[in-house]
């Protein structure tokens, strides 16, 4: 027996960084919100404190703040011709669950997209005719980067992103990121410190003619209160980051950033445990009724609302709506429908740096977001003629997460264990650096989530079925870009080896095992024709006007930066027109 | 199944022994000795000369510890006999067909099923790992480790050697609250100072940092010498 309650004006799913930002927003707006979040209440002061959060085995090997996998997980296969089969265990990406999302564990990187990112069909059809896209499915956003730059910026100004601006107002600064769209205002917090290895990597860079400037951070550098009120404290360097809660307040996180500062508002009511199942759809074709979810008792629980918000992570709102019947399910075979069409990822590579015996990284001493980065062979920034590839990534040296089990360096050509191994890491560990190249991801027909016909999980739905592989366009670029970044670690001073590693090297499949990146976009993309995308560029859905999606699903293809801030761009750009235009006249906000 | 002790399973690894390679620390002789007298918590006897004998091969003693005198087979024990032993991170609803490697473990067994049934496999087709000297266990962790020792059509040898080396390494390098790093063993190994973490001062500077490891026990390290720390590594 399903129990029915009264209706509410707004029913949010999920309660990491875009769900708290919706509630947020609309219930100070004067909308009833109900957050729903299938995991538990947690918080910095009371469960992320030093030294037990500092517990590699706990959080970082057994991932104790993140998806319950034998509950619920998604099937993989690199491509149609394979039996997809369960992620059985977390591995190549690490979703969330509990107050925060995967909010509470991220590193803190924060970037916001080239102009040209999100015009990228238009952008590359101009400057290099339109077959350089041939066999992709790359698309503009729908959306500009002048309309989203307000967003992108009080994001920043939640976060108390550290960093130097590259461009205000489009007048170059020094010491920033000369690449970027032109910003509204500076970063609200100093960038971070420099490690002896990132000094080394500058300099390389600098001397080689490049631009580096420290990676945008929500690491916070100083005493910082954000918009909303809540206080922030400058990072340790602690390096219990990425898989970690900080109990500093020093990483931004959804809890402290949002959720403290909306916690006693009457329009705000979060209940924890409650697992949606379905939107259920109404009769009139046109809109949605509300969720059915089952609460820590297993009952079923039917919530209506007026309107839906899809917050609960990119890969699971796509799941949703794929058993709720929204929208058309996108058939690789015919390029038909478009719900689960695009999906993207990241495309890793890194080239790994061991200094000689004088030069001391001390790796345990870091950030999730301490990074000397070039943007020099991101998205458009250089020319793409003749390279057979678009896209591109930054080449980013961090000092993060060395902690001793996940972090073990050693020379080239080291045995993998023994005694020779034991005595190469002890050299090594203290006097390391990586290099990432952290790259774009382009959309191609064959790389779709659907729902898997074999396996379910524990509340009896089928799972999602995700089919990836890297495209060839990405390998490609991913083979340049490392180059790009073996000559940087090539200039730097005091190195005694280099060495690299490419996820997307000629020749070997995506693989589920390795992390990656917890990077996983598209599946239900924003845009401007309903042919192509599953929302208009409000984010609103096409077929049911009352149901509005976040996160990064909406992306067309994936840029060669972090997802979070332009995913909470999207969501501010949302919610304001949520505001403004629907809420006051529920209405389809676009015509299809 | 028989009570026995920590220190019987020593004595039965013999005189093809751990202890044999093992250059001396005073201290670590006996890599049961704290706990010595009490039962395992999960293993059985043979399983624990197996995981003392391939942790010593994986992670030998040399100036560090080994990993048994780091108190690895201690931490495999607490593990296997706990959450991650019995399946709480792992999907382990059926069917189970075989994939490729990109879609990772794929076995229908929890970890502790895993090595119950590969031990014993193992042991049934050859001479179990304990009973063979130094170079045998050498020679048999590497056909381990490249997928040739034959445990049968359900176990792939490369997926047990890949869950035994992750174990090792955890039991040498995760906070000794759990059995494991005794001493600090691992840490004071690499240099890493542990849970009680604070470098707001020490971001720039290119030094060792002078300070012993401590962990979430707040029980601090006591083999590095004081006046210079980071003397006894490398680098
Ligand atoms: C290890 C790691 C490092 C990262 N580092 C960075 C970084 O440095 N920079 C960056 O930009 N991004 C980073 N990210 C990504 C970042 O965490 C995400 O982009 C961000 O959290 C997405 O916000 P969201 O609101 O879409 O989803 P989430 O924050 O994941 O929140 C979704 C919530 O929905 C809940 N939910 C899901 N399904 C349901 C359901 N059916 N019913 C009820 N509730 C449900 C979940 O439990 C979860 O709490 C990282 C991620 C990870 C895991």
């Amino acid at each position: 027996m399903v129990t029915t309650l009264p209706k509410t004006d707004v029913v949010i799913v999920g309660a990491g960084w875009t769900g708290l930002a919706a509630a947020y927003e609309l219930a100070h707006n004067g909308q009833r919100c109900v957050v729903l979040e299938r995991g538990s209440y947690r918080h910095d002061a009371t469960d992320f404190a030093g030294p037990e959060e500092h517990d590699e085995l706990k959080y970082a090997r057994r991932k104790e703040h993140m998806i319950d996998t034998p509950v619920k997980t998604l099937s993989f296969r690199n491509n149609r011709d394979e039996q997809a089969l369960p992620m059985r265990r977390l591995g190549s990406f690490l979703p969330g669950k509990g107050l925060g999302g995967a909010g509470i564990h991220w590193n803190g990187q924060l970037w916001r997209p080239l102009p040209s990112d999100l015009e990228m069909r238009s952008h590359y059809t101009d400057r290099y005719g339109a077959s350089i896209l041939d066999g992709m499915t790359v698309q503009d956003w729908g959306v500009t980067y002048d309309e989203l730059e307000p967003h992108l910026d009080f994001f920043d100004r939640i976060c108390g992103t550290a960093g130097i601006a590259g461009n205000i107002g489009g007048e170059i600064q020094e010491g920033g990121n000369p690449f970027e769209g032109p910003r509204s205002a500076p970063y609200p917090n100093p960038p971070m410190k420099t490690p002896p290895p990132l000094q080394r990597f500058h300099d390389a860079a600098q001397g080689m003619g490049l631009h580096p400037f420290q990676m945008p951070s929500a690491n916070v550098t100083q005493s910082y209160e954000n918009p909303y009120g809540a206080q922030l404290h400058p990072c340790t360097y602690c390096g219990f980051c990425e898989r970690f809660g900080c109990g500093y307040y020093a990483k931004a996180d959804p809890i402290i950033c949002i959720y403290d500062r909306l916690k006693g508002h009457e329009n705000f009511e979060l209940r924890f445990e409650t697992h949606v199942l379905r939107v259920e759809k109404s009769s009139d074709g046109q809109t949605v009724t509300g969720v059915t979810y089952v609460d820590a008792e297993g009952r079923e629980v039917f919530q209506p609302a007026d309107v839906v918000c899809l917050n609960a992570y990119g890969l699971w709102n796509v799941h949703l709506m794929l058993v709720s019947g929204l929208g058309e399910r996108y058939d690789p075979a015919t390029g038909e429908g478009t719900l689960g069409r695009n999906y993207a990822y990241q495309t890793i590579a890194a080239v790994s740096v061991i200094f000689e015996e004088d030069v001391w990284s001390n790796p345990f001493i870091g950030a999730g977001a301490l990074g000397m980065t070039v943007d020099d062979y991101n998205g458009d920034n250089f020319d793409h003629t003749g390279l057979g590839f678009v896209g591109g990534g930054y080449i980013s040296a961090n000092q993060t997460n060395g902690r001793p089990i996940n972090y073990q360096p050693v020379p080239p050509g080291t045995p993998s264990w023994g005694l020779e191994w034991k005595q190469a890491l002890r050299e090594t560990y203290a006097h390391h650096v990586g290099i990432v190249c952290h790259g774009s991801s382009m959309s191609v027909p064959e790389n779709y989530l659907d729902l898997d016909p074999t396996w379910t999980d524990d509340y009896g739905q089928p799972l999602l079925r995700l089919t990836f592989d890297f495209p060839d366009n990405d390998r490609r670029m991913a083979a340049w870009v490392l180059d790009r970044a073996e000559e940087i670690a090539r200039n730097m001073e005091g190195v005694r080896h280099i060495s690299t590693s490419n996820n997307a090297a000629e020749g070997e499949a995506y693989s589920i095992v390795p992390y990656q990146t917890t990077h996983n976009t598209g599946g239900a993309v924003m845009g401007t024709d309903p042919a192509t995308s599953v929302v208009n560029r409000y984010g609103q859905h096409w077929d049911y006007h009352n149901v509005f999606v976040f996160g990064a699903c909406l992306f067309p293809q994936n840029l060669g930066y972090n997802p979070t801030g332009p995913l909470m761009g999207l969501a501010y750009w949302t919610i304001e027109h949520m505001k403004r235009d629907y809420l006051p006249d529920p209405r389809p906000l676009m015509d299809a | 199944m028989i009570p026995f002790s920590r220190r019987a399973v020593l004595m039965g690894l013999g005189a093809a022994g751990l202890s044999a390679a093992v250059p001396g620390p005073a201290k670590a002789q006996n890599p049961f000795q704290r706990i010595d007298g009490r039962p395992w918590f999960f293993l059985s006897d043979a399983e624990a000369r197996f995981f003392a004998a391939a942790g010593d091969t994986l992670i030998p003693g040399d100036e560090f510890p080994s990993a048994t005198q780091a108190g690895v087979v201690d931490f495999i024990d607490l593990q296997l006999a706990g959450p991650y032993g019995q399946g709480a991170t792992l999907y382990l609803k059926g069917p189970f067909p075989q994939g490729t490697s990109a879609q990772g473990w794929q076995m229908p067994y929890t970890p502790a099923d895993l090595f119950r049934r590969g031990i014993a496999l193992m042991g049934d087709s050859g001479t179990p790992l304990a009973d063979l000297d130094a170079e045998g266990r050498n020679d048999a962790m590497t056909r381990l480790s490249e997928g040739e020792t034959d445990i049968g059509p359900d176990i792939p040898a490369t997926g047990l050697f890949d869950e035994l080396w992750a174990l090792v390494r955890e039991g040498y390098f995760a906070d000794p609250i759990y059995g494991g790093n005794r001493d600090y063993a691992g840490w004071e190994m690499v240099g890493f100072p542990g849970a009680h973490a604070y470098y707001l001062d020490f971001v720039e500077v290119n030094a060792p940092y002078p300070v012993q490891p401590r962990g979430i026990a707040h029980v601090p390290g006591t083999n590095r010498p004081a006046e210079f720390p980071g003397a006894r590594r490398g680098g």
